[in-house]
C-alpha cells in the first residue's frame, strides 16, 4: 500500500459535512477521481483513511490533514490534480505528499491547533478593551467549563492549561479572536468552549455568532504558533 | 439518455445568496444535521440567475434524507438544468428546529444551490409521494413566505405546481396548487416549461396562462373545474367550467423509456441520506395486478430498458458518483426480463472497483433467491419476501401471485444460502380478512423461522421479521370500492398478532393504524378535504409521516371543526356506479377492468399478468396508443 498526506481546506457550504460523514465524502471523491483506494478486508469493507483531530461541525478549516492509503503508487501531483476536480463544493486541496507507511498516525502526531473566530459589533469596541479582557481571562490560575460525561452527568474541567495563546483585534465593526490550543486525546480544549468562558466574563458586544475558523494544526516536534 | 450540461458550472455567488448565506452561517451551527440544508454536493448544478429566463424550486415535502433518495427529484433536475434557459434548484421541508430558527431571523424558506427564497423562483413544483407528506406542502409554502390558498395567490407569487402517484386523486390538495402533472414527468416538463416561457414573454395572466396549459395532455387546473355535491353531502362529480377544457385528464407516460432522459450524473449527497447509492430504473410498470396495488395501476404499460442502456448507464453513473453500491430499482425488479445477465455483466465490470449491486424489489421465489445470491458476492444484509397475506385464499383475492411453496423455497434457499435475516411483509385489514388469515401469518413467519433453524443458522443470530401495514384503499385500484377496515379493527388484529408473533428469533413490526386511517381518506377524498388540511395546518400537523409529529387527535379536531367525518371517507363502500372523486383522473386503464378486477377478487379468482401474452383487458394500451416493450424485443417507436 502506498500512503498519502493530504492537507485541504473544508470551507463553504462542506464545514456542514460531519466527521462521520467526511470519510465518505472523501472516499467518493477518490473513486470519482478514479484513485484506487485501498480498503480494508472483510465483509463491510472501508477506505484505509484518517482525518486528524476532528472538526466541529460548522467550523471552517484552512489546512486540515487527511492520510489515504492507494492500492498503487501515484505520483502525488497526479493524485492532487485528479482529487481536486472532484470534491464538493467547499473542500479545497492544498497539498498533497507520500508519507511512509510506518509513520505514526495523524491523530497522534496532532499536538495543538490555531483557531480564530470573527464577528460583528454591536456597538464600537476599543483594541485595548479587547486586550484587557484576554489578559485578565489568561490570568485566571483556572478556567473551570462544564462538560457532559459519557453517562450524561456534567463534569467539571479546566481547560487553562490546554490554552497556549490567544489574542484579539477589531477592525471597524469586525471583531476577531484568535487562539492556540491543546488538541489530541488528552487535555484536548475545544476553541467553543474557550470562547463560551470568555465571552461569559468579558460581555461583549456581538451581533450575531461567532463564526469560527481552525487555521491550522500543529504536530508533535513543530514549531509552536 | 442524459445530455451533459450545456452551460458553464459557475458557481452561485449572486449578491442575494451572499446575504442569505451569511445569515444561514448565524442559524446553521445550531441545528442538527444542517448539511441537509448547505447545499454545494458534487453534482449541484449552480446556475447564473442573471442568464438564465425560467427558475423552478423541486419542492420535496419531507426531509433532506428523505427526498435525496427520490429517483423522480434527479431524473427533473437533469432535464430541466439540460435546458440552456431553465434551472432548477432544489428545496425540502426543514425539520422543525430549522424551522424555528428560520422564523426566529425571518429567514424565508430558500432553495440549496442559490440560497434563495422560493418567492423568486418562477415555478414551485411539489412531488406527491405519500398522502401524510400533504400537511408540509403546507408547512413549506408557509415558512416560504407564499400563500397557502391558489386562489389567494397573486400574479407575483410563483406558479404552485405537484405530480407524483398522489397526483391521480389531486381533489384533497386541489385547493393549494395551481397545476397538477398526471403521469409521467419526463417529457410533460419540458411542454409546460415551453409553456410558462411562452407565457413570460407573452405577458400573459397567471389565468390565461393556465388556459393554455391546459391544452397539454396530463396537465389537470383544479380552477378551471366545479365539484358538485349532493344535498345529502355525497360526491356528485367534478365538472369543467366550459367545453375548451377538457373533461377527463390523461395521464402521461413515456413511450421510449429506453432512451428517455436518465440522470448518469446525479446530485451526491454530502451526508447520509436513506438510500444512498446509484440507481438505476431497469423498468417502468409492472403487470403483475395485485389488487391493492396503485403504482401497479397508474404506471402501466411495462416497459424494459435495454441491457446496453443499463450498462452504459451503470458505466457512467459509476464515473460520475463514486458511489459504490449500484441499486436495480423498479416495481418488481425480478421481472426485468435480462436481469439474469445484466447483474453477470454488471458484476464482471465493476465488482473489481468495489461497486456492489443491490435489488430491492424481489419476488418470494427460487429464481429471486439465485439472484440475490448472485448479486451478495461482495456484501450481505438481510432479504425481503412480501407475501402480503397470511393465506392462500386471500392472496388470490387480492391476485398476490405468491404461494407458499414459493415463499418457503425461497426462504429455505436464503437460509443455506448464508442469510441470517429474512423480512416478510403482510398487510392486514384486506377485504375479506377473517382470524384464520392472520393465523396464516403466525404461521407462516413461524415456518420460515423453522427453515432457518434447519438450515442450521445459530439460534442467537436467526431472525425473522414480520412487518405488518394496514391495507389503504387507494384511487383507480380494484379496491377502490372497498372501504378500510375500522381503527378499532386494527388495533385488535395487531393487538391479536403480538400475542401470536412471539418467539425467540421472531419480531413483529407494524404500522400506526392511526396514520393508516388519515392516510385513506385522503387517498379517497375530494376538495372539501382542503379545508381540514388548512386547519390542520394551523394546529400544527407537520412531518405526518414521522411517528414523533404525527398527532391524530390533531386530525380529528381539524375534520371536526371543518364540519367532515373522517370515517365518512376512510369507511365508505362505493357501489360501481357511483361517482368518485377522482373520475375526472384518466389513468388509462377502464373502469370497467378495475370493477372486473373487484368482481373477481371476492369470488377469489386470480387475474394473470399481461407478460405472458394473456392480456386481462385493462384497456390501456388502446387508450394510450401504447404497448408493453419488454428488453431484446422489436420495438417500433
Amino acid at each position: 500500500m502506498f500512503r498519502y498526506r493530504i492537507i485541504y481546506a473544508k470551507v463553504g457550504p462542506a464545514r456542514y459535512i460531519s466527521h462521520l460523514d467526511l470519510l465518505r465524502v472523501f472516499d467518493r471523491s477518490a473513486r470519482r477521481a478514479g484513485l484506487p483506494v485501498a480498503y480494508t478486508q472483510g465483509f463491510n469493507p472501508h477506505p484505509k483513511m484518517t482525518f486528524a483531530a476532528p472538526l466541529s461541525v460548522g467550523t471552517a478549516g484552512e489546512a486540515e490533514y487527511a492520510d489515504m492509503e492507494l492500492a498503487r503508487d501515484i505520483d502525488p501531483a497526479v493524485v492532487k490534480s485528479a482529487l481536486a476536480g472532484a470534491m464538493p463544493q467547499g473542500l479545497r486541496l492544498i497539498e498533497v505528499d507520500r508519507t511512509p507507511e510506518a509513520a505514526a498516525s495523524l491523530m497522534a502526531l496532532v499536538e495543538r491547533a490555531t483557531y480564530s473566530a470573527r464577528a460583528e459589533l454591536a456597538s464600537p469596541l476599543r483594541d485595548e478593551v479587547l486586550a484587557r479582557a484576554i489578559d485578565s481571562f489568561l490570568a485566571r490560575p483556572q478556567i473551570i467549563i462544564e462538560r457532559q460525561g459519557k453517562a450524561g452527568a456534567k463534569k467539571e474541567y479546566d481547560i487553562r492549561p490546554g490554552i497556549f495563546a490567544m489574542s484579539g483585534c477589531v477592525n471597524n465593526d469586525i471583531i476577531k479572536i484568535k487562539a492556540e490550543l491543546k488538541t489530541g486525546s488528552s487535555g484536548n480544549v475545544r476553541f467553543e468552549e474557550l470562547l463560551a468562558a470568555f465571552l461569559k466574563e468579558s460581555r461583549l458586544p456581538l451581533r450575531g455568532r461567532l463564526s469560527l475558523t481552525r487555521t491550522g494544526l500543529l504536530f508533535r516536534g513543530a514549531e509552536q504558533g | 439518455m442524459f445530455f451533459g450540461y450545456t452551460i458553464i458550472l459557475g458557481i452561485c455567488c449572486g449578491e442575494k445568496e451572499i446575504e442569505n448565506m451569511d445569515l444561514l452561517d448565524q442559524i446553521l451551527p445550531l441545528v442538527k444535521k444542517p448539511a441537509r440544508y448547505a447545499g454545494g454536493e458534487w453534482n449541484a448544478v449552480c446556475k447564473n440567475w442573471g442568464e438564465v429566463d425560467l427558475k423552478v424550486a423541486f419542492a420535496f415535502p419531507d426531509v433532506y434524507e428523505v427526498g435525496m433518495s427520490h429517483l423522480g427529484l434527479q431524473i427533473l433536475y437533469g432535464i430541466v438544468n439540460s435546458r440552456p434557459d431553465a434551472l432548477m434548484e432544489r428545496v425540502f421541508a426543514p425539520w422543525p428546529d430549522m424551522a424555528e430558527k428560520m422564523r426566529e431571523h425571518e429567514i424565508p424558506l430558500f432553495a440549496l444551490e442559490s440560497k434563495r427564497p422560493l418567492r423568486d423562483f418562477d415555478v414551485v413544483a411539489f412531488t406527491l409521494q405519500y398522502e401524510l407528506s400533504f400537511s408540509n406542502i403546507l408547512y413549506m409554502l408557509d415558512l416560504a413566505g407564499i400563500p397557502l390558498l391558489s386562489a389567494s395567490r397573486s400574479e407575483e407569487y410563483p406558479l404552485v405546481i405537484a405530480g407524483g402517484p398522489c397526483a391521480f386523486n389531486p381533489e384533497p390538495i386541489a385547493d393549494f396548487i395551481d397545476l397538477f402533472v398526471i403521469g409521467e414527468g419526463e417529457e410533460v416538463i419540458n411542454e409546460l416549461l415551453d409553456a410558462v416561457a411562452g407565457g413570460k414573454r407573452d405577458k400573459l395572466s397567471r389565468k390565461e396562462l393556465l388556459r393554455k396549459a391546459v391544452e397539454i395532455q396530463g396537465v389537470y387546473v383544479p380552477s378551471l373545474y366545479l365539484v358538485h355535491y349532493g344535498e345529502d353531502g355525497a360526491f356528485l362529480r367534478v365538472e369543467p367550467a366550459d367545453s375548451s377544457v377538457p373533461a377527463r385528464v390523461k395521464k402521461r407516460v413515456v413511450k421510449d423509456f429506453d432512451q428517455v432522459s436518465f440522470p448518469t450524473s446525479p446530485v451526491v449527497p454530502s451526508t447520509e441520506v436513506v438510500h444512498d447509492r446509484m440507481m438505476i430504473e431497469v423498468l417502468r410498470g409492472c403487470t403483475r395486478g395485485c389488487r391493492f396495488c396503485q403504482a401497479g395501476m397508474i404506471y402501466r404499460p411495462v416497459r424494459e430498458k435495454e441491457r446496453g442502456t443499463v450498462l452504459r448507464q451503470a458505466r457512467e453513473l459509476v464515473r460520475n458518483t463514486g458511489y459504490d453500491e449500484l441499486s436495480l430499482v423498479s416495481l418488481s425488479t425480478s421481472d426485468y426480463t435480462p436481469v439474469q445477465e445484466v447483474v453477470k455483466s454488471l458484476l464482471d465490470e465493476h465488482a473489481a472497483g468495489g461497486v456492489s449491486l443491490s435489488l430491492p424489489s424481489l419476488r418470494a421465489d427460487q429464481f429471486s433467491v439465485d439472484l440475490a445470491k448472485e448479486v451478495q458476492r461482495v456484501r450481505r444484509s438481510s432479504l425481503t419476501f412480501a407475501p402480503e397475506a397470511g393465506t392462500q385464499r386471500l392472496r388470490d383475492v387480492i391476485n398476490k401471485g405468491v404461494t407458499e411453496e414459493d415463499l418457503l423455497a425461497a426462504a429455505g434457499a436464503a437460509f443455506r444460502e448464508g442469510w441470517l435475516a429474512v423480512k416478510l411483509y403482510f398487510m392486514i385489514g384486506l377485504p375479506t380478512e377473517t382470524d384464520e388469515d392472520l393465523d396464516g401469518i403466525n404461521r407462516l413467519a413461524r415456518e420460515v423461522l423453522s427453515l432457518g433453524r434447519k438450515a442450521g443458522v445459530p439460534r442467537g443470530r436467526l431472525k425473522v421479521t414480520v412487518s405488518v401495514s394496514s391495507f389503504v384503499p387507494k384511487a383507480h385500484t380494484a379496491f377502490q370500492w372497498e372501504p378500510q377496515a375500522p381503527f378499532e379493527a386494527l388495533k385488535e388484529r395487531q393487538a391479536y398478532l403480538s400475542g401470536k408473533v412471539r418467539d425467540r428469533g421472531l419480531t413483529l413490526n407494524y404500522h400506526d393504524a392511526g396514520a393508516s386511517f388519515i392516510e385513506a381518506v385522503f387517498a379517497r377524498g375530494d376538495r372539501r378535504l382542503g379545508q381540514v388540511l388548512s386547519k390542520a395546518f394551523e394546529l400544527g400537523c407537520k412531518f405526518d409521516g414521522w411517528t414523533e409529529y404525527f398527532n391524530l387527535e390533531k386530525w380529528l379536531e381539524a375534520f371536526k371543526s371543518a364540519g367532515l367525518d373522517p370515517a365518512w371517507y376512510a369507511y365508505r363502500s362505493y357501489g360501481y356506479d357511483d361517482a368518485l372523486p377522482w373520475d375526472h383522473i384518466d389513468p388509462g386503464i377502464s373502469k370497467r377492468y378495475l370493477a372486473r378486477e373487484h368482481q373477481r377478487a371476492m369470488e377469489g379468482i386470480t387475474t394473470g399478468d399481461c407478460r405472458t401474452g394473456d392480456c386481462p383487458g385493462c384497456g390501456l394500451c388502446g387508450a394510450l396508443e401504447i404497448e408493453p416493450v419488454l428488453a431484446g424485443s422489436e420495438r417500433d417507436v
